[in-house]
This record gives structure tokens, sequence and C-alpha cells, in this order.
């Protein structure tokens, strides 16, 4: 972990962008920079679901002026693979295909010599979904964080664990590369890229009890309470500055609410109550006992 | 060359069932985290989803998830129930179907991990010396009906309900709180944390701590007993469901000889005394998890088959059982080879 003073430096940049744009004409509908105070000034993407249905989900960039959301799905050549989803004062609709599956989103703002990526990755449950490894591979902005692996499905980002991101330009790994991370809860840190351009980060277990009760929207929350991160890296390059963030939800630690000392004394409980079928009780083997009984009565 | 190295069943199957525990337990780790829960997932082998590196999930899982999210939600909703609704559990069953087309109860004999971690500690219990405990007929038929109950109750029935809202909620998943794979297939990829009793609501921390004594107690038990938790669990009966759709089969011919002979029912992992009294269906018993052994350890030629439409993949023999009692006895007795333990006498 960096000093903070590094990650002041690194980002600097970023706080002039996010002073106020002059309105373009015809956009003013899709800028979503300053609808809520955000607990971060890098680019997100949030997702939340679309009402009743589970194949709908709205997508809401924050800190970013941007008019559409770039939608990219594992079955890349797919009609649906590649989708421009328009932004309204709500957001823009992600609809399910009918693959499902992993989908990458990207958000993308170009300002001057100032580009800006918000991207996020949404995930739709369906039974046989494409391998998602070419879409995460293929390049899809300039400067790009790809997730190595995203928690594939039943498991998420949590605290007190380390992941892996490679960090691309024009799609070949940086090595050296700084990565600032926050989190919604308060934490900031920076990484660097190693020789394969990948970065590991520690996720900080930093929640506390203001922290705790928000629940993690969309379908890989599965109603688990967690919180906000988001990565971002600089780079400038031809005279232009690129800044692209991905943002996730992560959970808490994996013990939380759990107690491995009450778990090994009802295993250690299960196991004594095994114990008397261990005993020789005649003098010849493979005679017939009574084993039945503590069997049934586990299932009483 | 085969015969070489697999000299009898028991040491193909044996193969096979360390390559299983491999794949089922870590074989997402081999083939990369996104090909994880790719290959059925509807397996019908209780490979565990909340394994990180498992190689493909149960069917039950993913039944309980369907039945919790989307029919019992749709259900109480009084939403249209179209066909929509029930076309994802429809895809997951033919799914499993189509892998339990081809073994059948194999899955459970020759694939499952839990079924595989038992043997193992089975075959330690040898090492050690341990006894043997045998179910008497009239005790297995009582225990019988408990797998029904596991399948009914904790895999479909209570997940419906908790959809539908006449359950808590946090009974979606009631099986997996209580499954012992969960708890062997994460050790064994040294994850404690499924072995952490979840603490958070009352309902959890029930079936997770009636889990973790059910997992230790299988754990001893099976040093001294053949599989003892296979006889309640909810996927052999599930299985059961399907077993006469599949052409692969255990099939035995009526022999006068059986009456007085009774190996089979020795050799026989689940205690099936079906398979010494009874012929044709009857002796093809929903408990039955096709490992082979009743072929194996029959000392008459061709009585009882392992078939795959109609053809005979193995069958009994004379020659074949000499040899075989010569390693093992019908019980799984090894013969000649180190007793770590002395049996206390
Ligand atoms: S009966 Fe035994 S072998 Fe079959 S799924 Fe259950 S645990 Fe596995
Ligand atoms: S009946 Fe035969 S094949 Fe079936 S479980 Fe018993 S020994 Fe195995």
């Amino acid at each position: 972990m960096r000093s903070l003073s590094m990650m002041l430096l690194l980002f600097s940049g970023a706080a002039l962008a996010e002073a106020p744009q002059p309105a373009m004409p015809g956009m003013e509908h899709a800028h979503h920079a300053h609808a809520m105070r955000s607990w971060t000034d890098l680019p997100l993407l949030k997702t939340k679901a679309g009402g009743e249905s589970r194949e709908r989900v709205i997508v809401v960039p924050q800190n970013i002026v941007a008019d559409a959301v770039d939608a990219y799905s594992n079955k890349l050549a797919d009609e649906n693979g590649r989708r421009r989803l328009p932004l309204d004062m709500a957001g823009a609709k992600l609809d399910k295909p009918a693959s499902g599956g992993f989908h990458w989103l990207a958000a993308r703002e170009e300002q001057g010599d100032e580009v800006r990526v918000a991207s996020a990755v949404y995930y739709f449950g369906e039974r046989g979904a494409e391998n998602p490894t070419d879409m995460f591979i293929t390049q899809k902005h300039e400067l790009e964080i790809v997730p190595q692996p995203y928690p594939r499905e039943h498991s998420r980002y949590r605290a007190n664990e380390d992941w892996k991101f490679l960090v691309r330009f024009q799609g070949h790994p940086v090595v050296g590369q700084m990565v600032a991370l926050e989190t919604q809860n308060g934490t900031k840190s920076v990484w660097v890229s190693d020789a394969q351009g990948v970065v590991t980060v520690h996720l900080p277990d930093d929640f506390n009890a203001e922290t705790d009760g928000k629940e993690i929207g969309g379908s890989r929350g599965m109603g688990m309470r967690g919180s906000d991160f988001v990565l971002a890296a600089r780079r400038a390059d031809g005279g232009k500055t690129y800044l692209t963030a991905f943002n996730a939800a992560y959970g808490k630690n994996a013990f939380d609410q759990r107690s491995i000392v009450m778990g090994l004394g009802f295993t250690l409980l299960g196991m004594l109550g095994a114990v008397p079928l261990l005993r020789q009780r005649r003098k010849k083997n493979d005679m017939p006992e009574q084993p039945e009984q503590t069997e049934q009565k586990e299932e009483a | 060359m085969l015969k070489k190295i697999f000299p009898t069943l028991g040491r193909f199957r044996f193969t096979v069932q360390i390559v299983m525990l491999f794949v089922t337990v870590y074989g997402g780790a081999l083939l990369g985290s996104y090909t994880v829960d790719r290959i059925s997932q509807a397996l019908p082998s209780l490979s565990c989803a909340f394994d990180k590196t498992t190689g493909d999930h149960c069917i039950l899982i993913v039944s309980q998830h369907q039945l919790h999210h989307r029919i019992g939600e749709a259900l109480v909703k009084a939403q249209e129930i179209t066909l929509k609704v029930f076309v994802p559990t429809l895809i997951s069953v033919a799914t499993f179907f189509a892998f339990f087309f081809f073994l059948n109860k194999a899955f459970c004999g020759w694939v499952c991990p839990m079924g595989t971690v038992q043997e193992l500690l089975y075959r330690i219990g040898r090492r050690l010396g341990r006894p043997l405990n045998r179910f008497s007929p009239d005790n297995v038929e009582r225990v019988r009906p408990v797998k029904w109950l596991m399948l009914l109750v904790l895999a479909l029935g209570l997940p419906l309900m908790a959809g539908m809202g006449f359950a808590a909620n946090e009974l979606g998943d009631p099986y997996c709180q209580v499954c012992p794979s969960r708890l062997a297939t994460t050790l064994l990829t040294a994850d404690t944390e499924q072995i952490a009793v979840r603490t958070g609501k009352n309902i959890n921390f029930f079936l997770g701590a009636l889990g973790n004594a059910m997992f230790g107690f299988v754990v001893i038990a099976a040093l001294a007993a053949r599989q003892p938790f296979c006889r309640i669990c909810p996927l052999l009966s599930w299985n059961a469901m399907f077993q006469r759709l599949s052409p692969m089969r255990l099939v035995k011919q009526q022999h006068d000889k059986c009456e007085k002979c009774g190996v089979c029912e020795k050799a026989c992992p689940m205690d099936i005394h079906e398979i010494g009294r009874e012929h044709g269906k009857k002796a093809f018993h929903e408990d039955c998890t096709l490992c082979g052994r009743c072929a194996e350890y029959c000392p008459d030629d061709d009585v009882i088959q392992i078939k795959f439409f109609g053809i005979k993949l193995f069958g009994s023999s004379r020659e074949y059982y000499k040899q075989r009692v010569k390693q093992e006895s019908p019980e799984g007795m090894p013969k000649n080879r180190v007793i770590w333990l002395k049996q206390a006498k």
C-alpha cells in the first residue's frame, strides 16, 4: 500500500474533471455527474434491478458525462453481443439476452484531451451461459482494468480477500501502473501492477456499524449486505490523459456472522456420537450390530 | 493391457472415483474460473457449488434455487403461470437426465465425491482394524424412507414454501445447509468458511449446527460402517426416480443357489438384501449405487451383470470370484495386507 500523497498526486487530474461541465445541447438529460453526492469523485456505473422483472437492469452512470452505455455480452458474436444503450433520466436499460451471462458495461466521456471511462460487470443468471473469457479479453477501451477473473456465479468480491486485475493500454499490459482503490466505506489505497501488468488488490475489511446496513443490489448481491469499491488508473499518452475506473460491489468477509468455534464444536459432538460404532464388541469381525439407532437419531 | 492396469472392476472403479474426486473438488481450478459450473450445472452427484474450485455442481442446489426463486415466487405473485416459469427447471432436469441416462446410479457408486470420501474412510477403518457395523434387513427397511423425506422436505418442499412466503426466506436452500458434502469438499480445498456455522439467523444456525453434527457423525461412522450418509441422501432418492429410465442396469437372473449363498449381500455397501433374495427388477433396488461389488463377488457365472442397452459390460464369474476373494473379503477387508491397528480381543 502506498501513501495517500501518492494517491492525491495520481488523481489530481480527477478533481479538475469534476468541475461543472458546460451542458451540451440535447445532452442535459444524460448528465448524471452531480445528481447525488457520491462517496467518490471517480466515474462509476451503478446497476439496479429494473422493477419486478429479473430480465432487466438499470445502469446509472455517476461522475461521468455520457450519452450512452456500451454493453458487451459474453456472446460477442451474437446480435446482442455489443449494444449501445441510450441513457435517459432513469439510466440505461439493459435487457437480458436469451444467452444471459456476464456483461461488460462501459460509459465513455471525451472532453478536450481527457478521456474518462467508467466500467462495471453485470451478470444475468442463466444456465449454460457462454464462457466470458473472450468478452473480458477483447479490447474495449484505450485504458482498461480487467478482472482476472471476475467472481463466478455463486461467488463474489468480499472483504479481506485478494483479487487480481489486468491493467492494459491499447490492448497491452501496463507494467508498474498505479491503481487507486476507494471503497464506499472510506478506505483509500494505491496498488502497483507487476511485470505482467497484473495488480493484486486486497479488499479491505472496512465495514463498521454505520456501513453495515446496505444491501448489495443486482443479481449478484443475493440479498447479502455489502458495499461498493472502485479501482482507477490514470495515464497520459500522445497529449491525452486517460482515466479509467472499474467498480463493483463487495461483501463482508467470509467469516462475518459465522462461528468457527461453534462449527467445530458441533462437528465434534457428531463425531462423539459415532464413537461407539468404532468399538469392537464381538470377537468376530463383520458381525451385525446396531448402528441404526444412532443413524436415525441424526435424522430425528 | 487394460486388464493389467485394471485387474479387477474394483480397481477400475477406485481409479475412476479418485479421478472424479479431483474433477468435482478441484476441477474448476484446472479448467479455469469461468469454466466452473459449466459441465452440467445439474450433476447427479453431490459436487458442491460452495467449493470455490469445484468442476460442476449438483442438481439439488439448482432445484432448490429454482423452486425458491422462480416457481415459488411466481406461484404466490399469482402471475400468469406461464411455461416460462418452469423452463429453467425443465432445462436443468433435462440436462441432469442427459448425463444420468448414460451412467444411471453409477453417479453414486463411481462419481460422487461424498460417496468416495466415505469409501476412503471405510478403507482406513479396515486398516485400523475397526469393526463393520452392518444393517440388519429390518433396520435397513426402517432407514430407507428417510432419504425420501430428505428429498421431499429439505430439497423440494421447504424451498418451494419459502419462495411462496409460507416458510422463512432462510429456508430457501435447507438441504445445502445440512449437506455433509458441502463440508467435506470445502475442507478438501482447505477452505474453513463452511465448517464455521452461521450465526446470523436462528434457522441458519440450527440447520448449520445439525449439518456439522451430521458431518462429524458420518466421518467417524464411515470408519466402521459402509456409506452411512448415502442411506439417507436425498440425491439417492432423486436418482432413484429416474433409475428405470436409463439403459444402464444391474441385472440379476433367478438362480437356485442364491438362497444358501448370499455373498453378494455381504459385498453390497448399501446392505441391499434384495440383491441376494430377489431377481429381475426387484434386485435392482432403489438404493443401488451401481458399484458392481455384488457382481464381483457372485461366485456363479453371469448371475449378476451390469448391462448397457442389454449389452453385458461386466458379469459375475467363478474364476473372477476366486481371484477377487484372495485380495479382499466381500465386506471389504483386505487380505494379506498390513493392519495398522491390531483389533482388541
Ligand atoms: S447416495 Fe452417496 S454416492 Fe449417491 S449422491 Fe448421495 S452421497 Fe453421493
Ligand atoms: S446391489 Fe450391487 S451394485 Fe447395487 S449397491 Fe449393492 S453391491 Fe453395489
